[in-house]
């Protein structure tokens, strides 16, 4: 072996082992995530599915760059040939792949070492790309760009979420989505139902004598605060009661008490 | 409500309390709210549950203590689109808030079921009307948890509830998540903020102070 030949193959070697050493990783996780799914599967929690989509798409990612790095020599100018084809049990071969093929055989070796499509799949292949060479250009551009405008479309819906996602929560909320609702509101209904703000009426011992009092009702409900009302029902319900929570403490308080 | 029977029938019934979540939503989104909690709750595939009640408040004074503060408040209801319905009678207690690791709040209540001349004799014990209004809404249930979602009504002249006697409150509904369960379950109040959480940004449901209310 001459010098520079050496050093290319040298090149190959290591690039070679990195990314074996890369798709073994991959191919672990895989095993991994698979048993789980098989065998944990009613404990398995969703983060914990991601998770592992995290690590695939990761390792996926760095064998992807590993192909593109300058050290990486193009391998597609390296062809493997089959020598000998044989139906014999090769143990070198099976223990190679880890059990997966067991002979160098003609059955196996058309799948294994195929480079182009199958016959069927480029004889349509071929009619596709037939069709579109016989459309008319100013068409396929109409549809270039009808498509294009999808996608940017598309895109631009994407984007803004995920795009609010980094920002704080509490913000994204706001920015993102109209108010939906209102504390004013809320404070209002629910003084409302509980402590009976704006539905007491003027005179609590009298209930059915509310005639005149109701004119005078109308300006103040437009208050922003409907406990400052002044009224005798009102203070009577507003005051922090001592009240206890447990009935039986309001039955033996209770003037009218059966024996 | 037949009177002697009252009390050996509270006697009978184990403590409850209400686990309640509050919030409310602007009306125009209420549509969406209800969708959303169509596909959250049972019986997605039915209609919507709709309820129309009058519910009157009666207050008791104490009068035997110096403290004039204390009352007793009976809130009686009875369904305006079921008049053959009983009337319900439910008392609430004070709303805990707790401390902060308590997820909702929690109430003492009772309800009974009686019959429609609970006010008479409601009146005749010395309780008067403190306030009353109608509420009117929809209802879900997912499991034992409750949602509520509707509008508050007040009667323009007291005494009835006829459409055109009702003006509404707020221009929002109100939005409730209640469980009623026996004392000592706090499982359920984490499920409900599980539950809280699904309705947010649309609406949220929150330990509301009551005494933030004084």
């Amino acid at each position: 072996m001459q010098a520079p030949q050496t050093k290319e193959e040298k090149q190959l070697d290591i690039s070679l082992d990195e990314l074996i050493y890369k798709v073994r990783e991959l191919k672990q996780s895989i095993a991994g995530f698979i048993y789980k799914l098989e065998n944990e599967y009613q404990h398995i929690s969703w983060p914990n599915m991601m998770e592992h989509f995290g690590v695939l798409s990761s390792q996926l990612n760095s064998v992807k760059r590993l192909l593109k790095t300058s050290k990486m020599p193009l391998l597609r100018n390296y062809v493997l040939f089959p020598l000998r084809l044989s139906p014999d049990r090769d143990l070198e071969l099976e223990k190679l792949t880890e059990g997966r093929v067991m002979a160098f055989s003609h059955e196996v070796v058309p799948d294994y070492l195929r480079t182009k499509p199958e016959p069927e799949v480029e004889e349509r292949v071929q009619m596709m790309s037939v069709k579109a060479s016989s459309m008319a250009p100013d068409t396929t551009q109409k549809q270039l760009t009808n498509l294009n405008k999808i996608t940017a479309n598309l895109l631009d819906t994407i984007s803004v979420p995920s795009a609010s996602d980094e920002r704080e929560k509490d913000s994204s909320l706001k920015n993102a989505l109209p108010q939906t609702s209102s504390q004013q509101d809320t404070n209002l209904l629910i003084g409302a139902i509980t402590k009976g703000h704006r539905l007491l009426r003027p005179e609590p011992q009298s209930p059915m004598v509310v005639g005149p009092q109701m004119g005078q009702m109308q300006p103040q409900m437009q208050q922003q605060h409907p406990h400052k009302l002044q009224m005798p029902g009102a203070s009577m319900g507003r005051m922090p009661s001592a009240i206890k929570t447990n009935i039986k403490a309001a039955a033996t308080s209770h003037p009218y008490q059966r024996p | 409500m037949e009177g002697p029977a009252l009390a050996p029938s509270l006697k009978n019934i184990a403590p409850q309390q209400e686990y309640l979540l509050q919030g409310s939503i602007l009306d125009a989104h209420t549509d969406a709210l209800l969708h959303r909690l169509r596909g959250l709750c049972d019986n997605a595939e039915s209609s919507f549950e709709t309820f129309n009640d009058y519910e009157a408040v009666y207050m008791l004074r104490n009068s035997s203590t110096t403290q004039q503060s204390q009352y007793v408040l009976f809130r009686v209801r009875h369904a305006l689109d079921d008049p053959d319905a009983p009337d319900h009678i439910r008392y609430l207690g004070q709303a805990e808030m707790g401390d902060r690791s308590r997820p909702t709040l929690v109430r003492a209540c009772l309800d009974v079921a009686c019959s429609s001349n609970v006010r008479e004799f409601l009146t005749e014990m010395g309780f008067r009307m403190d306030h009353d209004y109608v509420a009117k809404g929809i209802f879900f249930h997912k499991g034992r948890m409750k949602v509520l979602v509707y509008k508050i009504y007040r009667l323009i002249q007291p005494g009835s509830t006829d459409q055109k006697n009702l003006e509404q409150l707020g221009s929002s509904h109100l939005v409730e998540l209640s469980v009623v369960a026996p004392l000592g379950q706090e499982q359920i109040g984490e499920d409900m903020k599980t539950f809280a959480e699904q309705l947010k940004p649309l609406v949220m449901l929150e330990k509301f102070d009551h005494r933030r209310l004084q």
